[in-house]
């Protein structure tokens, strides 16, 4: 059984023995023994969360052991994430824009929580709402899918909700699901080429016009002329100290 | 009469319109019926497609995405501070409450705690929030089943709230109030006293809603019994908020969530439930968690702790790497954002959990036989609001 | 050729013709959006009423209407049914656009799916700017509209000509 937890900045801030989550703990536990081998990752966030992360074959089995163990009958959502960088940061056309990492293609890219491995990632929230034995079980499950093939089992027949949030996976980033009643468009009209939410796919309109960030900076209420960097937003922050 | 070029290239124009929105209106199979986009009873652009036989739903279908203004997509390329303005417009009606579960998500992430006084006001502010969503709601639904004036009682009365939330954030909607470490100023002076009248208001517009409405029997006749969703079959779907409290769920986000950030637990409030799951159960659940809402927002008052309105946070904001969901108990159900942060000025992907979504999935297995008149009722009932679904 | 085409109708009798036009606008509501909301406060509430203009709202149907006041964004699938429903409207018609998002596609405008402005669809006459705009923002454009309504020249509108929006 692999059980890795990947130190996140939940539990490396503190000094002192990073505390143990027993209850979630629990459930990791009766999920690493219904599913065994297919968990190859996991993340306990204290007070904050459960995330683990299953073989692509056994999304479905996950989803059933979530159910059936830990009485996770609310189907939260579904979608995935497009770990590849923008290839064009945040289109933006200015030089004090400043902390933008700059794409670099030969670089693998960072994963989150639970580790992951390649570019797309899907992932469930499944929640227990009504309790069992005093405690309400949510996990966050996460699965790999290989570049080449994107698809993974539906979860339709477990939970009605997952047709809408399968539905609008496969039109945002392309990822088939397999036993779905009827994959088809569900916000974008039917003619649309493309999957929006893929990294690379450019917003036009910013390419076409970069937002030029800040233009000119107003010093603050009271200091001296700032003439530094102010990525504040266009709206501006009123942040008091 | 010729007809001119003008006429001509309307007609074009006019067919081709009609290719991509017509459905075929009449077969040997029974009626195709089809509701909006534009219907005064959708609240926004949603689109009902139903077949019918006779005057029942045969089967029915939802098009959605007449909204869809890409909220994913656009949070990408924008900053924290910038995302929370653009995430105001999600439900439209509530606006303040959909800035929390984003902000106390980057909080999340920052590891930064809003001051006492902060989270008091934004649980005040969120309830507001709450209070100004529904009472549209319970005027619309006079509306949505023919009673005209609830609507103008509704106006009337939430224009106070507006002005109590404009006189703290500057905006009646969208107020873009919320900060990553608190909010952006502190409540004007007078606010309190007004706001616990406006709050008294409100208590009696839901009496008289409550009077006009829940107590008549054609709204009775209408809703109950019309539309009902077990428990099990919701939980399956995502239902969340009064739609599944009027199932009988025990369930409140604000009570059960382990949210951070919100002062609910400071104050003594109850959760609604209705055990029927029909449209009465829903549409009763929300007047009484306004009810319930005036309450929450005078004991915060009451007891409003002083201090910092916010944190020390630094100028410039770059969120650590990590991921966070936070999820909440907004006024239309439960909402939530998965943040990914990659170390940057703007999230890396934002996943957003909008309650309409859910709640508006159900559809098409809910009409299934339904009469034409309750599907009006039950759109009504199950209370969307169209930013929320599309994002 | 019918009297007011002809241009033959002399200026009192058409000035009195663009008043009439102008106080009694029967205005059909797109509230797409966040937009909408403001425009029901202006419309339904007591506090902003819009009827005092002479703006009556709530058409049985767009045919019945003389103007249309789109508010809220105009996304790429919405808008064969704005094209369709402007068309219904029966001539002199009028538009306002209300709010950012009509305007140019507002805090989306960056967006795959929005149009960036209604004006790319219909002929738009008053552009009410805000995010919202305020319900009495939406009044003022309304006297705006009431003020070129009365301005306006009756015998090219009957006409049918195509509309040429200065």
């Amino acid at each position: 059984m692999s059980d890795t937890t990947t130190g996140d900045v939940a539990t490396e801030a503190q000094e002192e023995a990073p505390e143990v989550d027993e209850v979630r703990q629990g459930w990791l536990g009766t999920l690493t023994e219904a599913l065994g081998d297919a968990v190859v990752g996991s993340h306990v966030a204290p007070g904050r969360g459960l995330w683990v992360r299953v073989s692509r074959d056994s999304w479905f089995d996950a989803a059933e052991a979530a159910k059936d163990l830990l009485g996770c009958t609310l189907f939260d959502f579904l979608s995935a994430i497009d770990w590849m960088p923008s290839p064009w940061g945040r289109y933006e056309d200015s030089s004090v824009d400043v902390g933008i990492k700059p794409f670099d293609p030969s670089a693998s890219f960072a994963t989150g929580v639970a580790g992951g491995d390649t570019r797309f990632q899907v992932f469930c929230h499944l929640a227990n709402v009504r309790g069992r034995d005093g405690q309400r079980a949510d996990v966050i499950f996460k699965a790999d899918l290989p570049d080449d093939d994107l698809r993974v089992r539906s979860l339709v027949p477990l939970f009605g909700g997952a047709n809408w949030h399968e539905r609008e996976c496969w039109e945002m980033f392309g990822i088939t699901f397999d036993g779905h009643p009827g994959l088809r468009h569900l916000y974008l009209p039917g003619e649309f080429e493309g999957y929006p939410l893929r990294k690379d796919f450019p917003l036009l309109a910013r390419l076409v016009k970069p937002w030029p960030g800040i233009v000119d900076v107003e010093p603050m209420p009271g200091e001296p002329a700032a003439a530094e960097d102010a990525e504040g937003g266009a709206n501006g922050d009123g942040e008091q100290s | 009469m010729t007809v001119t070029e003008r006429q001509q290239r309307a007609y074009v124009d006019a067919q081709a319109a009609d290719a991509r929105v017509n459905v075929e209106l009449e077969t040997d199979e029974g009626m195709t019926l089809n509701i909006g986009p534009q219907h005064p009873a959708t609240h926004g652009t949603l689109r009902v497609v139903a077949k019918l036989d006779g005057e029942q739903v045969v089967w029915a279908d939802v098009v959605a995405g007449y909204m869809h203004r890409g909220y994913e997509k656009l949070a990408e390329v924008r900053t924290f501070p910038q995302v929370t303005t653009l995430v105001n417009r999600i439900d439209w009606l509530g606006s303040f409450a959909n800035e929390v579960p984003f902000i106390l998500a980057a909080e999340q992430l920052m590891e930064i705690e809003a001051p006492a006084r902060a989270r008091h006001i934004r649980t005040i502010l969120f309830e507001m929030a709450r209070v100004a969503n529904i009472t549209l709601f319970l005027g619309d639904l006079g509306a949505q089943l023919g009673a005209v004036t609830p609507v103008f009682y509704a106006f009337r009365d939430r224009e106070h709230v507006l002005d109590q939330i404009e006189a703290v954030t500057g905006g009646r909607f969208h107020p873009n109030f919320d900060r990553i470490g608190g909010l952006k100023d502190d409540l004007p002076k007078g606010w309190i006293a007004d706001t616990k009248a406006v709050m008294e208001r409100i208590r009696s517009f839901c009496d008289q809603v409550e009077e006009l409405l829940f107590g008549n029997e054609i709204f009775e006749a209408r809703t109950r019994g019309v539309g009902v969703v077990p428990a099990e079959v919701a939980l399956s779907y995502g239902l969340t908020g009064a739609s599944i409290r009027g199932s009988g769920v025990d369930w409140d986000l604000r009570r059960d969530g382990g949210v951070i950030g919100l002062a609910h637990g400071d104050v003594d409030w109850k959760v609604w439930t209705h055990p029927d799951g029909d449209c009465f159960a829903r549409c009763w659940v929300r007047l009484q968690e306004t009810r319930e809402a005036t309450k929450i927002v005078d004991q915060l008052c009451d007891g409003l702790p002083g201090g910092p309105i916010m944190a020390k946070v630094p100028r410039i904001i770059k969120v650590p790497e990590g991921e966070a969901y936070v999820e909440t108990e907004n006024p239309l159900g439960a909402m939530g954002y998965y943040v990914v942060s990659r170390g940057d000025l703007g999230p890396f992907r934002v996943k957003i959990r909008s309650a309409s979504f859910s709640n508006v999935s159900i559809l098409p297995w809910l009409l299934r036989g339904v009469y034409v008149p309750d599907i009006i009722t039950i759109l009504a009932s199950l209370y969307f609001i169209l930013g929320d679904i599309d994002r | 050729m019918g009297l007011v085409e002809s241009g033959k109708l002399p200026k009192p009798l058409t000035s009195l013709l663009n008043t009439a036009r102008k106080y009694s606008l029967w205005a059909y509501q797109w509230g797409l959006a966040c937009c909408a909301i403001e425009m029901g406060a202006a419309f339904a509430s007591p506090r902003y009423d819009v009827m005092r203009l002479g703006v009556i709202p709530l058409p049985a149907s767009p045919r019945q209407a003389d103007v249309v006041v789109i508010s809220g964004t105009v996304t790429d699938k919405m808008v064969p049914a704005i094209k369709r429903l402007y068309e219904q409207m029966a001539d002199p018609k009028y538009v306002i656009s209300m709010g950012a998002c009509t305007n140019c596609g507002g805090p989306y405008w960056d967006s795959y799916s929005v149009t960036k402005g209604v004006d790319q669809v219909v002929p738009v006459d008053v552009y009410i700017p805000g995010c919202p705009p305020r319900p009495e923002a939406l009044l003022e454009g309304i006297v705006l509209l009431q003020q070129r309504i009365g301005r306006e020249d009756p015998a090219e509108r009957w006409r049918g000509d195509p509309l040429v929006v200065q």
